[in-house]
C-alpha cells in the first residue's frame, strides 16, 4: 500500500467524517485513526500503521508508540510554561539521522541551544535542526517521516 | 489532467486559480506566509502549507520552500500566478529538475522573451514593428551618446532584464544621459541582477495596446484580441478595457496577427501577452512580452467567453486547443478597474489593515475578483490590490455607466482605496472619447 493510497483513504475519512478505519487487504492491514483535534478543516492528522500479517503481531489499537508521541500537527495553545521548537522550514521530519539510529532526543532529555533535536528534509537535503533554546523535552509533537510546514510545532519543552 | 497542483501565489490570483481547479476537479494546494495565515480563500483550497514568514523572500519568492511544499503535498504541477516567480526562468528549471510541471510557457521561450534585447530581435525577424533602438546592448556612456544622436532624443534607457514598467529611464538630452547612464546600470544590477541596458526612441504620448495569446503544446497559437491599458499611473495600470476604442478593424487585425507571428516564431504556449505602443499617427511598436497570465485577463474572458486560467491548466496537461482563430469571436465591451488599498488624497500612501466594513457590488454584467472580505486584514507586506472590478456590457457606453454604478455601490471602510480615482477617470471627457494615453494622468490630473 503506497502513500498515494493512504492519502486517498485519509480523504475518504475526512469526507465521511470518520474517526477510525481498519482495512484488511490480502496480507496487509492498515489502521487509521483521526487525531483528537483538528483546528484546520480538511487537514486531518493520520497515524497509519501498516501491519504485514507475516510480521510480528502488533495490536492495531496500539497506534501510538510507547514514547507517547502526540498525533497533532496543528498549533495548539501552548501552556504558559512550555517552550516550543517550531520547524524553520517546509519538509519531512525525521527523529533520527538514519532509520537504524536512535532518535536524537526523547521525552525527558535536556537540550541546549546547540543540541540537534531532529532532521527536516527538504529537496533531498537533510537539515539538522538545533533546539536554539534550553529545557527538557516534554512532548514530541510530530511523527517520524511526517510532512511539516513552516512554523509547525515539533517539540514542547519545560524550561528548567 | 492533473489530479493535484500547487499554487505558488497569494491573494486574488491564488483564489482565481483555486476556482479554476475546483471547476476542473483538480485538487489545489495553497502555500501561504504567516502574514496570510488567516485569509479565508485558503480554506477553499484542498490543502494549505505554511512556507515561511511574511517577507516575500522568505515565502512566495523562496524557491526551496515552495518546492519542498510541492514535494510533501505530492503535486504534479505548480501554477505561479502573476508576479513573484511567474517569470523566473530559474524556477522553471528547478520545477523541471524536480519533475514538477510548470504551468506556463517553455523555459526557452521564457528566457528568450524575458531578455528584452532578444525579444526585440525576434520582433524584427518576424516583421513586427519596433521603435528605433540601440540594436543590442549599450555598454558605455560614449556608445550611449552616439546612439542617442542617431535615434534622436528623447530616448529611453531600459534594463534588458526589466519588465512591467520597471527599469526604465527617460532622457531628454546629452547632459542628462551622461548623468543617468551609470545610475541606470547599477539600479538594473540591483533590481534584476543584470545591469545590461539597451536604448530605444521614446514614443511620446502612446497608447498601450496589448494582445492576449493562448497556445498549446501541439504548435497551435491563437490570439484573443486586444486590450487597451492606457490608463496608467506611474507606469502601473489602473483601468483596462476591450475592445480598444477608436482602433479600426484593419489595424486591430495587423496588431493581433503580429503578436501571433512573434509567439509562433518561438514556439510559445500557455497564456501570454504581447504589448505594443500605439503612437498618435497609429503606428504601432513592439514593447515587450509578458510570459504569464496577467492581472487584467478577465477583461478578455468576458468578451470571448474563454476561461484563460482553465486553458492554462489544460494546455499544461497536454491538451490541444479545440478552437481555431476563426472560432474566436468577441461580444460587447468590458472594462476593468483595479482597486488598490491606497489613498489618492495622500499621494497614494498604502492603506493596509483591517477592512471593518465591506460590501461588493453586483448586478447584471458585474464581476468582482477579490480575496478581500469584511474582517480581512490587508497585510502591509505585499502589493496593495484589493480586487478587480470587471464590467461587461453590449457597448462601451453602457460599460462605463455600469462601472460607475458599481463603483458607487462599494463599501470599504476604513481602508482608503483608489475607487475615487477610477470614478473620476470614468467621467473624464477624454476617457469617454477614447482619447487617452499613458501619460494622461501625470499630465492632466497632476493634483491626483
Amino acid at each position: 500500500m503506497d502513500i498515494k493510497e493512504i492519502r486517498r483513504l485519509v480523504k475518504l475519512m475526512i469526507d465521511n467524517d470518520l474517526t477510525e478505519m481498519n482495512i484488511v487487504d490480502g496480507d496487509q492491514k492498515i489502521s487509521l485513526k483521526k487525531g483528537p483535534n483538528d483546528r484546520e478543516q480538511g487537514r486531518v492528522i493520520v497515524d497509519p500503521v501498516i501491519v504485514p500479517a507475516a510480521g510480528p503481531v502488533v495490536a492495531t489499537s496500539s497506534a501510538a508508540p510507547a514514547n507517547g508521541a502526540e498525533q497533532k500537527n496543528v498549533v495548539d495553545e501552548p501552556e504558559s510554561d512550555l517552550i516550543e521548537i517550531t520547524s524553520p522550514m517546509v519538509g519531512t521530519f525525521y527523529s533520527s539521522s538514519s532509520p537504524d539510529s536512535d532518535a536524537y532526543v526523547s521525552i525527558g532529555d535536556t537540550v541546549g541551544d546547540e543540541t540537534v533535536v531532529c532532521i527536516v528534509e527538504a529537496m533531498k537535503v537533510m537539515n539538522e535542526i538545533k533546539a536554539e533554546c534550553s529545557g527538557r523535552i516534554a512532548e514530541i509533537c510530530v511523527r517520524n517521516a511526517q510532512p511539516v510546514e513552516f512554523g509547525q510545532v515539533l517539540f514542547r519543552l519545560t524550561s528548567d | 489532467m492533473f489530479s493535484r497542483i500547487l499554487i505558488a501565489n497569494r491573494g486574488e490570483v491564488a483564489l482565481r486559480i483555486i476556482r479554476a481547479c475546483r471547476e476542473l476537479g483538480i485538487e489545489s494546494v495553497a502555500v501561504y506566509s504567516q502574514a496570510d495565515s488567516n485569509a479565508s480563500y485558503l480554506h477553499l483550497a484542498d490543502e494549505r502549507v505554511c512556507i515561511g514568514k511574511a517577507p516575500s523572500v522568505d515565502s512566495y519568492l523562496n524557491i526551496p520552500r515552495i518546492i519542498a511544499a510541492a514535494e510533501i503535498a505530492d503535486v504534479e504541477a505548480i501554477h505561479p500566478g502573476y508576479g513573484f516567480l511567474a517569470e523566473n526562468a530559474h524556477f522553471v528549471e528547478v520545477c523541471r529538475d524536480c519533475k514538477i510541471e510548470f504551468i506556463g510557457p517553455s523555459l526557452d521561450s521564457m528566457k528568450l522573451l524575458g531578455d528584452k534585447i532578444r525579444a526585440k530581435a525576434l520582433a524584427k525577424e518576424t516583421g513586427v514593428p519596433t521603435a528605433p533602438d540601440s540594436d543590442g546592448s549599450v555598454e558605455t556612456i560614449e556608445e550611449a551618446l552616439d546612439i542617442a544622436e542617431r535615434i534622436g532624443y528623447p530616448v529611453a534607457i531600459k534594463a534588458a532584464a526589466g519588465g512591467g514598467g520597471r527599469g526604465i529611464r527617460f532622457v531628454h538630452n546629452a547632459a542628462s544621459l551622461k548623468s543617468m547612464f551609470n545610475q541606470a546600470q547599477s539600479e538594473a544590477e540591483i533590481a534584476f541582477k543584470d545591469g545590461t541596458l539597451f536604448m530605444e526612441k521614446c514614443i511620446e504620448n502612446f497608447r498601450h495596446i496589448e494582445v492576449q495569446l493562448l497556445g498549446d503544446r501541439h504548435g497551435n497559437v491563437v490570439h484573443l484580441y486586444e486590450r487597451d491599458c492606457s490608463v496608467q499611473r506611474r507606469q502601473q495600470k489602473v483601468i483596462e478595457e476591450t475592445p480598444a476604442p477608436r482602433l479600426d478593424e484593419g489595424l486591430r487585425k495587423e496588431i493581433c496577427d503580429a503578436a501571433v507571428r512573434l509567439a509562433a516564431a518561438c514556439g510559445y504556449y500557455s497564456a501570454g501577452t504581447v504589448e505594443f505602443m500605439l503612437d498618435e499617427e497609429n503606428n504601432f511598436y513592439f514593447l515587450e512580452v509578458n510570459t504569464r497570465i496577467q492581472v487584467e485577463h478577465p477583461v478578455t474572458e468576458m468578451v470571448t467567453g474563454i476561461d484563460l486560467v482553465k486553458w492554462q491548466l489544460r494546455v499544461a496537461a497536454g491538451e490541444k486547443l479545440p478552437f481555431t482563430q476563426d472560432d474566436i469571436t468577441t461580444r460587447g465591451a468590458a472594462i476593468e478597474c483595479r482597486i488598490n488599498a491606497e489613498d489618492p488624497a495622500n499621494n497614494f500612501r498604502p492603506s493596509p489593515g483591517e477592512v471593518r466594513a465591506f460590501v461588493a457590488p453586483g448586478g447584471f454584467g458585474v464581476r468582482w475578483d477579490s480575496h478581500v472580505y469584511q474582517g480581512y486584514n490587508i497585510p502591509p507586506t505585499y502589493d496593495s490590490l484589493v480586487g478587480k472590478l470587471i464590467v461587461h456590457k453590449p457597448t462601451r457606453h453602457e460599460a462605463i455607466a455600469t462601472t460607475k454604478r458599481a463603483l458607487d455601490e462599494f463599501v470599504i471602510e476604513p481602508t482608503k482605496t483608489t475607487i475615487p480615482l477610477c470614478r473620476r477617470i470614468l467621467s473624464e471627457q477624454k476617457f469617454v472619447a477614447g482619447q487617452w494615453d499613458t501619460k494622461y494622468i501625470e499630465r492632466e490630473m497632476m493634483d491626483e
